[in-house]
């Protein structure tokens, strides 16, 4: 007859303890932007970890030194790909900073709009992915449903749901239309309600609330160490954020308040972003009213800066008259004309502090771009996260960073 | 020397020299059209004003002119300096000029690109000229507005043919008249002119002239904006897909400078541009100087050949075993001619080989042609002078005439290069030599004559040096990997030696060269990158 439980001995039935060695990723489908990670699980707990990114390295910055200034936007949408606005005008503000140029009010509330629109789809998104990945599978669906409100109000103004490339240096790819406030003031009550009603399914939930609260604890001094910022550094806080610290655009002209957490574990990154978002709605809101101020036809009333050396002529000019023509084709052919130097520009992304390092040794094309992408110092601080804690809880503290390949990597 | 002042910086000047030149010496340029170097001053297109503050016995003129008040929203009397054109203007001790720093100049030469444009058709997507046009630099640098026109634009003639070689655009022609001045001072023959004035005027072959001769393309290259094209180039491609490389011409021995204009995506070579060189060509170059770039594509010996007048394809390696077999059975009775169309250094290698072995030396060229006063030489062949200098010989090499009458000596021959200037019966009488190894670029009358053929990179294709008609050594660089399985020549003759158990003791090029320098003690000069200081070579940075 065989042994039943009652006959043996307690330490028999846990678990051979002998460690092992497992892969996650590249290529697994819960490693968002494929990223690997090598295991050492003792039993069901990391042993160890070592955080492997670059499988999404597509030489971006290299790339960026063949092209003309103005050809790199396409290249930052595909940065942070679920805020491509925020790096498109983050490395707008770069050159301008270069070439000594402000752009228009009319334009720089609108890249604020847009930007604070893009960092609510980027928080729906890592906030819904985590709640996920704990087997909530219903606000992320509803979440993703406003994101999607979002990427359409994003079309109807860019003519593209992610991919943009709708700044330019020097102003915009083109005005906003004229019901723009109209369209963003209808949306984000809807959004706020979806919010609200994803919350209520999380913030009392106690699977949700055992499982986010004390798990992937990062301490202040470790986040500040690791280079971390944006939510993973708030989280822990410290309340250091870009538009507040550093204003640049209109974001000075905005009352907005800063949220941090307490403990830097799963649960304060995502109630940091959650009240980021109702912080973005204010921006959005104030900003709007600032956006109706401005009268019609002043200087503060265009997109684009007055400068043939920076902006491209009207169409009709290009084809109808000779200056245009000459314009045009100097602008795109050669680029525009970049005095030399260096430049480190920093923007409040998506994930942190996003900067643009630019070298200039004049002419049509950057020399050196180097793009400080937030969620690489993010990432810094995910071996230690991970480590002793359990394998099940692996995938949604990495969620809770928010790695997003194509910044991380480049 | 003497100095004077340009935008607060001290610059000098030779007595004589105008600001503009004074300038151009300095490495500054001061916007102009009609100004060139190399031409008479002609001060008619106005875009090289400058304010002159003060200089010794000058007294500052100044007009009365009506400024626009805003605030008042009137006219008010006011003052402005009278300008005056750099290009004319001589240059005193102590002058102050002020060119980029003074708002007078700005507004006047905006105002003068802006009428250059009134007219100008919408050419630039169709214009060879675009990315190299000196109208599109300064509207960037000088203009940067909108048309303010608004009448239908003067129409005058396009694609007029003035020669097979050059198409006139009357439309974007600014009237600089720099082509004129070129046919008149350089060639000293008229045969450009200008007819009507104001809005109607036009470039017009002269009245009972054609426009011919061996400069034609040269009214091409002075003409700053796209109103001369040249039909060889014409609408074939667009500069800034090429990349210039600095070389000499092969075409005579005077040896003119040249930029070697190539599509590296391609490998093509699509023109040829004079290089500005004082010593030598000045600013111009010959037509068939020009087109020279031909002889890269047009009858090239691109793989190697076994066996008299054999058509078929082997390998170098393959020929050169031949080759090295042929050359061992005959010893020392090999005659080795050298080729004055060659490098030096390739021609240096051969020399080397024959010095080791015991061969005689002899030298193969192009006929002459004819030459002229201003550029041509009438020895068609780069490189005479340096195909003696490496044989070592003090008398003149004897050529192919002489090799014919004495061919009882030899039982083989190696010669660099295919082409011969001897009869028929002289060729015949090389053909009857058992052995003949030709390494050659282009065909020529040597090449149904071989036994064996090794292909050769042209000049275009490897790194060396002409020595010129005057004996200056000039080095060129290399602009496109050898066509076909061809191989500079001086690694050719390297592997030869090496199947007869010689060391010549070349490894690379810069081992050829170092030997070269080493024997003549003459460091060819490099070829400069003269991008600084010439205006008319604002043009090199196509592709960049």
């Amino acid at each position: 007859m065989e042994p039943t439980d009652k006959d043996l001995d307690e330490s028999e039935l846990e678990l051979p303890a002998e460690p092992m060695t497992l892969n996650m990723g590249p290529s697994h489908p819960a490693m968002h932007g494929t990223i690997r990670m090598v295991l050492r699980l003792d039993g069901e707990t990391v042993a160890g970890v070592d955080v492997q990114p670059g499988y999404l390295h597509r030489g971006q910055e290299k790339m960026g030194e063949r092209g003309t200034w103005q050809q790199f936007f396409p290249y930052t949408d595909r940065l942070n790909y679920v805020s491509p606005l925020l790096n498109n005008v983050g490395y707008a503000l770069a050159v301008e900073k270069l070439l000594g140029i402000t752009v228009p009010r009319k334009c720089q509330l609108v890249r604020v709009l847009h930007g604070e629109l893009s960092r609510i789809s980027d928080h729906l998104t890592a906030n819904g992915a985590m709640a996920m990945e704990l087997g909530a599978f219903t606000p992320f669906l509803w979440l993703l449903k406003a994101r999607e409100w979002i990427w359409e109000l994003h079309e109807t103004q860019t003519g593209a749901r992610m991919t943009h490339a709708y700044v330019r240096i020097g102003g915009l790819a083109h005005p906003p239309t004229e019901d723009f406030p109209d369209l963003i003031r209808a949306v984000l009550p809807r959004i706020m309600d979806v919010v609200k009603e994803s919350e209520s399914l999380l913030l009392k939930n106690r699977i949700f609330l055992d499982r986010t609260q004390g798990v992937g604890k990062l301490s202040k001094a470790k986040a500040l160490s690791m280079g971390a910022s944006g939510p993973v550094l708030r989280s822990t806080g410290v309340d250091y954020d870009v538009r507040k610290d550093k204003p640049y655009l209109t974001y000075g002209e905005c009352d907005f308040d800063v949220p941090v957490g307490q403990d830097g574990d799963n649960y304060d990154r995502f109630m940091v972003r959650l009240e980021e978002i109702r912080q973005s709605v204010r921006i959005i809101e104030q900003s709007l009213d600032l956006y109706e101020k401005i009268e019609p036809g002043s200087p503060e009333d265009q997109i684009n800066i007055k400068d043939p050396r920076v902006i491209l002529p009207p169409k009709e000019e290009v084809y109808s008259t000779i200056e245009g023509t000459i314009n045009h084709f100097k602008l795109i052919m050669e680029g525009i004309q970049v005095p030399p130097g260096e430049v480190y520009q920093y923007t409040e992304g998506g994930n942190g502090e996003l900067g643009f390092f630019i070298v200039s040794r004049g002419g049509g094309n950057p020399w050196r771009i180097r793009v400080r992408s937030p969620c690489f110092y993010s990432l810094q601080c995910c071996s230690g996260m991970i480590t002793n804690g359990m394998v099940a809880d692996i995938i949604p503290t990495f969620g809770s960073i928010n790695m997003i390949g194509g910044e991380c990597d480049r | 020397m003497p100095t004077f002042k340009l935008d607060g910086q001290e610059i000098a000047f030779q007595p004589g020299d105008t600001i503009i030149r004074a300038a151009h010496r300095a490495g500054i340029q001061v916007p102009h059209y009609c100004w060139h170097p190399g031409l008479s001053v002609a001060a008619n297109c106005r875009m090289c004003l400058v304010e002159i503050e003060s200089a010794p016995g000058f007294r500052p003129m100044s007009l009365d002119v009506l400024n626009w008040d805003a605030a008042k929203k009137e006219y008010v009397p006011g003052k402005k300096p009278k300008l005056q054109p750099a290009c004319q203007q001589p240059v005193t001790e102590g002058m102050v000029v002020k060119s980029e720093t003074s708002p007078n100049v700005a507004l006047a030469r905006k105002n003068v690109q802006e009428f250059l444009l009134v007219n100008h058709p919408v050419d630039c997507p169709i214009c060879d000229q675009a990315g190299e046009c000196m109208l599109q630099d300064y509207y960037m640098s000088q203009q940067r507005t909108s048309k303010r026109m608004r009448d239908e634009p003067v129409h005058k003639p396009k694609g007029v043919m003035f020669s097979d070689k050059i198409v006139y655009d009357a439309e974007r022609c600014i009237a600089c008249t720099r082509c004129v001045r070129f046919c008149e001072e350089v060639l000293g023959d008229p045969m450009l002119d200008m007819r009507e004035r104001g809005n109607m005027y036009e470039i017009t072959v002269s009245p009972g002239k054609k426009l011919e001769g061996h400069y034609q393309i040269m009214t091409e290259v002075v003409c700053p904006v796209g109103a001369l094209t040249t039909s060889h180039w014409r609408h074939r491609g667009r500069v800034w897909l090429l990349k210039g490389t600095q070389s000499v011409c092969p075409g005579c021995a005077t040896g003119c400078n040249m930029w070697l204009d190539v599509d590296p995506r391609e490998q093509t070579v699509f023109r040829i541009r004079p290089r500005e060189n004082e010593e030598v060509n000045k600013y111009w170059m010959c037509d068939d100087g020009m087109l020279t770039y031909g002889r890269i594509y047009k009858n090239r010996i691109v793989s190697a050949r076994i066996g008299r007048g054999s058509t078929e394809q082997a390998t170098v390696v393959d020929a050169v075993a031949k080759a090295v077999e042929e050359l061992s059975k005959a010893g020392s009775r090999v005659a080795a001619v050298l080729s004055a169309q060659h490098s030096t250094e390739d021609n240096l290698c051969l020399a080397d080989l024959a010095k080791v072995l015991g061969w005689d030396l002899f030298l193969s060229a192009k006929a002459d042609w004819d030459g002229d006063k201003i550029l041509r030489h009438e020895d068609q062949n780069p490189n005479r002078a340096g195909a003696q200098q490496v044989s070592g010989s003090a008398s003149p090499l004897p050529s192919l005439g002489v090799l014919a009458s004495s061919l009882g000596k030899y039982t083989a021959i190696v010669a660099l290069g295919a082409d011969a200037n001897v009869n028929e019966e002289a060729l015949a009488g090389l053909g009857g030599v058992g052995a003949f190894v030709l390494l050659a670029t282009n065909k020529g009358p040597l090449l149904s004559r071989a036994t064996v053929v090794l292909p050769v990179a042209s000049w275009a294709e490897a790194e060396g040096s002409f020595v010129n008609a005057k004996g200056l050594s000039q080095s060129f660089k290399r602009a496109l990997s050898p066509k076909g399985d061809s191989l500079p020549a001086w690694d050719v003759i390297t592997r030869l030696a090496k199947g007869l158990k010689q060391d010549l003791g070349f490894k690379r090029f810069a081992d050829v060269r170092a030997a070269l320098v080493a024997r003549t003690s003459v460091e060819p000069t490099e070829a400069k990158d003269d991008l600084s200081v010439h205006p008319e070579s604002m043009t090199p940075r196509a592709g960049v």
